[in-house]
């Protein structure tokens, strides 16, 4: 397993799956449409080894798991692992827990500035996109915070903008794991909250850190599960959390309880700039530590960028888990990247209305991040697309197959099809396209018979059919 | 900063049209476009904005983007009248401008 983003780098240089770019890019828009449109031709990732006003030994690596080959090879598993298989190996590493290592130091403490001695534009952050709000620093990130009443330290990845030498504001969703603490207890209190930005930590915790996790779940010990070691901690410079001690950049801040700040628009995961503006959080700033020599993680965020990876494979799970918990027949879950974290297909045992709506009420209890949800049946495998989309098309009725349930004040605000006014007050709905059959339908007598080869013929012909097969001059 | 002959670019975001109002003193959130490290620092002000070219001529040159990014094609003249606090007081998660809005009337 990785320690650090160098060693992770090393690996996808040796896979094939790093593209080094020497010369000279410039932060402001080059450095992000480079970015993105190897992420939309599924390309490697990126380290640039020159950023324009910036230091040469400062340099950016960006889109660390855009694509199924990368996530394999942050597992350590064969790059060309299928979606099934790399699926499968979290599936069976979650369920683990290591709990991590605090230690005296690390490479992250190779520079401390505090006080008057840090300008946060001494990082390269890059404008990724025309007309966002401004530079992201923090995109491929953990934000780590602790929930001072049980202790509970939260690792999250959320998006933070540079607003000037010594201030970021950001968009921790009021309804993430981060916002629901400040909010719950800072806020309350109007006290600051102390939060560190870790930048360029090893894999597997920005793996986990853009986890869906329950609440009360602490990242860290899942990220030593899923590496089979700790992870090890060192104490930030002006508050008391522990982060990971070779990241390549800590930034210390306090979430202000009384102030704001503009933060956004920005072009996001969903595919889209949503118009979300000005809703966010200030953080002052008040350390910035870094390696020698530090490297910028950059998730160039868009259609097909790292959450359709990471944030929909962890997203599945944590779905699967929660019907099981909650005693429903779910079989598998598949989020799939072209859907931007805002669909899921869920296999089921069996389906029909009852368990339809129960699917779709214990999704969208407290939060509601996905607004469609594909219900199939057995027969159907969840990673093929083609059967899912066969399913959707002949199975889903067009009048009783679809059940839509409303809130607000739960929404997911970046989903692009809502409305400013829906933005607003967090105001959504998810809809549920039911492509089971009807509970109630006999197998004799009502439901249709596939008309595929596995299902419409005896098995005796098809054995035959198969056996026979080159002999009908097929090659394969 | 720009130099004496060039004049200085800024750009907003605002968040309906008809939100910059001429000839009376507005908030208004600031990015500073200068070429270099700082480029897109920010500042809260209070500031008059015109699109007349009598006035536009004397004034800091202003762009304006929409709420989700687009840059208008009219270019604005705008004048800093006074400074806000980069901390803005305001209520994390609740509307930006409305606390632009409160830190102009009070005086902030």
């Amino acid at each position: 397993m990785f320690d650090d983003t160098r060693d992770f780098i090393e690996a996808l240089c040796a896979s094939g799956d790093l593209h080094e770019i020497e010369k000279e890019v410039h932060w402001d828009l080059e450095l992000g449409a480079v970015s993105r449109l190897t992420c939309e031709k599924d390309g490697p990732a990126l380290w640039f080894k020159r950023i324009a006003d910036y230091r040469a030994d400062y340099t950016a690596f960006v889109n660390p798991m855009a694509t199924w080959r990368r996530v394999a090879v942050t597992f350590g598993l064969p790059p060309a692992s299928s979606l099934k298989e790399i699926y499968a190996e979290y599936e069976k590493r979650e369920g683990k827990l290591i709990p991590p290592l605090t230690v005296e130091t690390g490479p992250c403490k190779d520079v401390i500035n505090l006080g008057k001695d840090f300008d946060i534009y001494d990082l390269p952050a890059p404008m990724l996109h025309d007309g966002d709000g401004g530079r992201y620093l923090g995109t491929w990130d953990i934000a780590v915070s602790r929930d001072p009443e049980t202790n509970w330290v939260n690792w999250g990845m959320y998006r933070f903008m540079v607003y000037d030498s010594r201030h970021l504001t950001g968009f921790p969703r009021p309804t993430s794991h981060l916002g629901k603490v400040f909010q719950d207890y800072y806020l309350a209190k109007n006290k600051p909250m102390p939060i560190a930005l870790v930048i360029g930590a090893d894999p597997i915790s920005h793996f986990t850190a853009s986890a869906t996790y329950h609440i009360g779940g602490e990242e860290a010990a899942l990220a030593g599960g899923l590496r089979g070691a700790p992870v090890e901690l060192v104490r930030c410079e002006t508050n008391d959390l522990l982060v990971p001690a070779n990241s390549e950049i800590i930034v210390e801040c306090e979430v202000l309880p009384n102030c704001v700040g503009l933060e956004g628009p920005y072009g996001e995961y969903p595919g889209y700039r949503t118009g979300e503006m000005g809703n966010g959080i200030l953080c002052r700033v008040t350390a910035v530590t870094h390696r020698k020599n530090p490297i910028l993680t950059i998730d160039a965020t868009g259609y097909r960028d790292d959450s359709s990876t990471i944030t929909a494979l962890t997203g599945a799970i944590a779905i699967k888990r929660r019907l099981e918990r909650h005693g429903l027949p779910v079989l598998d879950v598949n989020v799939p990247r072209e859907g931007a974290v805002h669909m899921a297909v869920i296999g089921v045992k069996y389906g029909g209305k009852q368990v339809a709506k129960e699917i779709l009420e214990t999704l969208t209890s407290r939060r509601a991040l996905l607004s469609k949800i594909l219900l199939v049946d057995p027969d159907v495998d969840v990673y093929d697309l083609g059967q899912v989309f066969h399913a959707f098309s002949t199975k889903c009725h067009p009048a009783h197959g679809i059940h839509v349930v409303h809130y607000e004040g739960r929404a997911n605000t970046l989903t692009p099809c809502y409305s400013q006014g829906e933005r607003a007050l967090q105001k959504g709905a998810t809809a549920l396209y039911d492509c089971t059959w009807p509970g109630e339908w006999s197998r004799e007598w009502e439901v249709p018979v596939k008309a595929t080869f596995e299902t419409i013929f005896p098995r005796s012909v098809q054995q035959k059919v198969l056996a026979e097969w080159k002999s009908y001059g097929f090659k394969d | 900063m720009a130099s004496k002959t060039e004049k200085q670019v800024w750009e907003t975001f605002v968040r309906r049209p008809g939100d910059l109002k001429e000839g009376e003193e507005v908030p208004m959130v600031l990015r500073d476009l200068t070429s270099g490290k700082k480029k897109y620092q920010m500042r809260h002000v209070v500031a008059v904005v015109s699109r007349k070219p009598e006035d536009m001529a004397s004034m800091d040159q202003l762009q304006v983007r929409t709420v989700v990014g687009i840059l208008l094609p009219e270019t604005w003249g705008v004048k800093i009248v006074r400074e806000l606090p980069i901390e803005l007081p305001g209520r994390p998660y609740h509307d930006f401008y409305d606390a632009l809005r409160k830190a102009a009337v009070s005086g902030s």
